[in-house]
């Protein structure tokens, strides 16, 4: 009987394949389904924030499954949705959920599927000689002083305050910040927004490009993180992953409970943790309580259209993925130092996967 | 086949027989092809205003003329205007011409007169031609790695010790900024200024230099009263053209600039232009005003760039009466 | 001013002020190519550099070999468009074309000389991307067929004036129709004219890199259909260059040097050609 069932299985999934469509067998090793997925080449664009992840996750996919090919060009979260509106790529990644007034052109929220693809930090990355990795310490005012102006020199009385023991050079500050419009610079201000009111009253909030007061605008998080490796004195906000490759120095950041915390993968599962029923109508977990929680950390997020036009395309899609979100794809973001999506994050990326139709019908094989 | 053998052949008849007919319709047919061709250009134009022009009207209703001196760049608030890309585009392009009109004017001046160290001649020539060549991507790459801690660490702390009274010169160096993408403009344009303008001081006549010398003049008097004024109109239009030059430079200004919309005095400072804000924002751009704002900026670029090369044609064919070198 | 001894001081001075005009500017070219140079080959003669694609973090080796196929591909692309195009326009404007349209042509041809690069982008992608809602080498060709055009034009129309009338004359003696003595007389005689503004005008495009940055959109994987998005050796330069990853702007240096030696190449091979034809 055993053996009857199991041809028939394998004569569907030949069929399925030969359709375009994808087949399921039992991953041994991890225990959950591997979806093969048919012959395409899939565009995406969007989020910096997650891009290391995303070139290691795409390599991997594509020695595995020689059929598929993912171009993910970068470009800042703000680029993704433009594209993805346009319908120029197949998938826009952000930082940040759609907002309405962004859902409204691609039809609304719920014509889109939006799902967390990893959970990383911000680092506040600086360029100073004589003061090592993490030695030093920046509390929310001291960065919404630097980010305003009020706080022009390294040697400033309000860094110093906090830096006992560290010799901060005279050095004027070179604040480097976003040119693109980049979910990295919402989770960064968002954060800068509820630590400090008057950052609040200055620049009007969140949000992914805004009026900044001063310094050097670069190209992703990847300008940003090479402006400052070339610039003496230079501070920007930098996602985990670029700073630990590059091997720059970073400042321990006092989050809410008080602690000094240097932003690791564990910090930002700490402060993913504080927070319940996280959704694309409530993403943000800046400045979460609890002890070891990294307070500048936030979720990447990944957005399709839900109906497919091509078939074949949607199918390899939702393939890559829901791999993407299973414990396979997700090492590739372990291994670059971003968090593991939690369990409750993968489930919901599930539930939301198995929306994604074409031409009325469901495109995921995965139950 | 030999000629002028008195071989009389009769003339072709005059009534056009079948072959001719045939003849002719192939003579009509490439006639349809080559004004087809041309035709095309005409349409691909039409497209290439239709294309720039349409997503712009979103942002030049809403705007108007007001674009043009609004200092606001706010993606946020959809509020956009053009003026802190304009201020660096010109800035950028007055340090370039500042930097390269003498220079490329020496240079010439050596290139297109009869004067010593004839043997220099050939490979300077060789080495502008070069630097003509050089992607813009190269220089940029150049400008982004070498050039700009050059500035930083070495040439603006000096301008800021001996000239640090004067605006321009105050405040703090990053390295990038109106100053270094100056620089790199200047070497971008340096080849033209000087392949104009020598053709500009060559075009002189040779009687009334050869007069001025022979009425005792030093080289030195001559260029300067005879030769530069004759060709005054000429270099005119070297500059204007080496200014349109500068004006449409996207990449490697770009990579230097320092991304900040803002309008300041210092050369220090970061500023942006017209081609790298579209560069940087064009991919990024949702809803119709910010991105008919970033069309609206091409527009403007273009127009700027096509008035003032227009111009420096007029001026340069009129003085060498011809068309010269290509720029 | 009239004392003689001031004069030829100043006529001194002049002379060497010139001459410093000439070392300082010779000096930006040679300190470009030395740079790109020394900081160039160390990347060009790591194994799998003309092999390989570039590789993610963390995986060794990569290079630019999506780059240099895209490179080629797209100029080719744009070539086979703008080449044919534009040495029949050319031939039209020498022979047809002392007109009031012929002079129209000009004009909109030395606008289009005069154009930012980046105008090309914004073209390709009106036209090409956002009708086809794809990101592609076509449209990136596209673009870089229209930066072509006005050059390959100028550069056929000049060849062929310069072709002495007496031998259109002669061959129309012969009775030969209009069309064949341009096609098979005078284009021949000035195809070298014609050869290397192609030439010099593909070398240019492969430079260019504001065009290509939305309408290529870039690619990591080789990729040879132009359909889809590709990479060129352009791009890879001016990203590589923003990243802060050591043997990335390796690379970056590295395909410079290879850009710059291609753009070279072509130059040669045309001043070869032309010197050839006019033996």
């Amino acid at each position: 009987m055993k053996r009857v069932l199991i041809a028939l299985s394998l004569g569907a999934s030949v069929l399925l394949a030969a359709c375009g469509g994808s087949s399921v067998s039992n991953n041994p090793s991890t225990g959950g389904p591997t979806v093969v997925p048919p012959a395409a080449q899939l565009t995406g664009a969007g989020a910096t924030f997650p891009k290391p992840f995303y070139d290691a996750a795409n390599f991997a996919y594509n020695k595995k499954f020689s059929q598929v090919t993912i171009n993910y060009g970068g470009g800042g979260s703000g680029a993704g949705i433009s594209q993805l509106t346009k319908k120029t790529v197949d998938y826009g990644a952000s930082d940040v959920p759609l907002s309405a007034k962004e859902a409204a052109p691609m039809g609304g929220t719920d014509k889109v599927v939006q799902i967390a693809s990893t959970l990383g930090t911000v680092s506040m990355a600086y360029n100073l000689d004589g003061v090592a990795d993490g030695q030093l310490k920046l509390t929310g005012d001291t960065i919404a002083g630097i980010f305003l102006g009020k706080i022009t020199k390294w040697n400033d009385p309000a860094l110093a305050a906090d830096n006992s023991g560290v010799r901060l050079p005279t050095q004027d500050i070179h604040v480097i910040h976003r040119s693109d419009g980049s979910g990295t610079t919402y989770i960064f201000t968002d954060y800068l927004s509820s630590v400090s009111a008057d950052w609040k009253a200055k620049t009007g909030g969140p949000g992914k490009s805004i009026s900044w007061p001063l310094g050097d605008g670069a190209q992703g998080n990847a300008g940003v993180a090479t402006r400052i490796t070339q610039t003496p004195g230079a501070i920007g906000y930098v996602e985990l992953a670029y700073v630990l490759q590059t091997k720059m120095k970073q400042a321990a950041l006092k989050n809410r409970d008080g602690t000094f915390v240097i932003p690791t993968a564990a910090g930002a599962t700490a402060a993913a943790k504080q927070f319940v029923g996280t959704s694309p109508s409530q993403f943000s977990i800046v400045n979460a309580p609890g002890k070891d929680s990294a307070p500048i950390s936030g979720y990447s997020w990944i957005i399709l259209y839900k109906d497919q036009a091509d078939k074949t395309k949607g199918t390899a899609l939702v393939d890559y993925l829901y791999w993407l979100t299973t414990a396979e794809g997700q090492q590739y973001a372990v291994n670059l130092h971003y968090a593991a999506l939690p369990s409750s994050m993968a489930s919901f990326d599930l539930l939301a996967l198995k929306d994604v139709t074409s031409g009325g019908s469901a495109l995921l094989s995965v139950s | 086949m030999s000629k002028g053998t008195a071989e009389r052949v009769a003339p072709p008849p005059l009534v056009a027989t079948s072959r001719q007919r045939r003849l002719v319709d192939g003579d009509r047919v490439f006639l349809a092809i080559a004004y087809g061709a041309a035709a095309l250009i005409l349409l691909i134009a039409g497209i290439f205003i239709i294309a720039l022009f349409i997503p712009a009207l979103p942002a030049i209703t809403t705007f108007g003329l007001g674009f043009f001196v609004s200092r606001t760049w706010d993606p946020v608030r959809i509020q956009f205007g053009a003026l802190p890309a304009i201020y660096g585009t010109l800035v950028t392009s007055a340090i370039a011409l500042v930097i390269a009109f003498p220079i490329g004017l020496g240079a010439a001046l050596f290139l297109a007169e009869d004067a010593r160290l004839r043997f220099l001649r050939g490979p300077l020539s060789f080495a502008i031609e070069l630097l003509a060549g050089i992607p813009s991507v190269v220089i940029g790459l150049w400008a982004f790695f070498i050039l700009t801690p050059l500035m930083r660490d070495n040439v603006d702390p000096f301008l800021n010790h001996t000239l640090g009274f004067l605006p321009l010169f105050q405040g703090s160096p990053s390295g990038y900024g109106f100053l270094t993408a100056g620089v790199v403009l200047a070497i971008m344009v340096l080849p033209i200024m000087i392949a104009l303008s020598r053709d500009v001081i060559r075009a002189v006549p040779r009687a009334l230099r050869e007069g001025s010398l022979a009425l005792g003049a030093t080289n030195a008097e001559t260029i300067w009263s005879v030769i530069l004024p004759y060709a005054r109109v000429g270099i005119t239009g070297a500059v204007l053209l080496s200014l349109g030059r500068a004006l449409g430079e996207t990449i490697a200004v770009t990579m230097v600039i320092g991304n900040r919309p803002q309008i300041t005095t210092s050369l220090f400072a970061s500023g942006y232009t017209l081609p790298s804000v579209i560069a940087n924002e064009f991919t990024e751009a949702v809803g119709d005003v910010y991105l008919g704002s970033l069309f609206y900026l091409g527009v403007v670029l273009v127009l700027i760039t096509i008035a003032v090369n227009v111009l420096a044609r007029l001026l340069v064919w009129r003085f060498t009466g011809s068309e010269t070198a290509s720029a | 001013m009239s004392h003689p001894l001031i004069r030829s001081m100043v006529d001194r001075l002049v002379a060497g002020l010139i001459v410093l005009c000439v070392s300082v500017a010779a000096v930006p070219v040679l300190v470009l190519l030395l740079f790109v140079l020394i900081n160039g080959l160390p990347g060009m003669l790591t194994p799998g550099f003309f092999t390989d694609p570039p590789y993610p973090q963390g995986v060794p080796g990569g290079g630019v070999l999506n780059a240099i196929i895209g490179t080629f591909e797209i100029v080719g692309i744009g070539s086979l468009l703008a080449v044919p195009v534009g040495a029949l326009i050319g031939i039209f404007l020498s022979e047809y074309g002392r007109n009031q349209i012929g002079n129209t042509v000009r004009f909109i041809s030395d606008v289009f000389t005069g154009l930012p690069s980046i105008a090309f982008g914004i073209f390709g992608y009106t036209v090409v991307v956002l009708t086809t809602h794809h990101f592609s080498a076509l449209s990136a060709s596209v673009a870089l067929a229209v930066l072509m055009l006005p050059v390959i034009l100028r550069a056929t129309e000049t060849a062929l004036v310069l072709v002495p009338n007496s031998l259109r004359e002669a061959g129309l003696a012969l009775g030969a129709p209009r069309w064949r003595v341009t096609l098979e007389i005078v284009v021949p005689a000035a195809l070298g004219g014609i050869v290397t503004g192609a030439l010099l005008a593909m070398a240019r495009a492969a430079g260019e890199t504001a065009p290509l940055l939305f309408t290529a959109f870039g690619n990591d994987i080789i990729q040879t259909n132009p359909l889809q998005p590709m990479g060129a050796l352009s791009l890879t330069i001016f990203r590589n260059a923003l990243v802060p990853y050591p043997n990335l702007q390796q690379q970056a240096w590295a395909a410079a040097l290879l850009l710059v030696a291609l753009v070279a190449a072509t130059n040669i091979l045309a001043r070869i050609y032309v010197r050839r034809i006019q033996r």
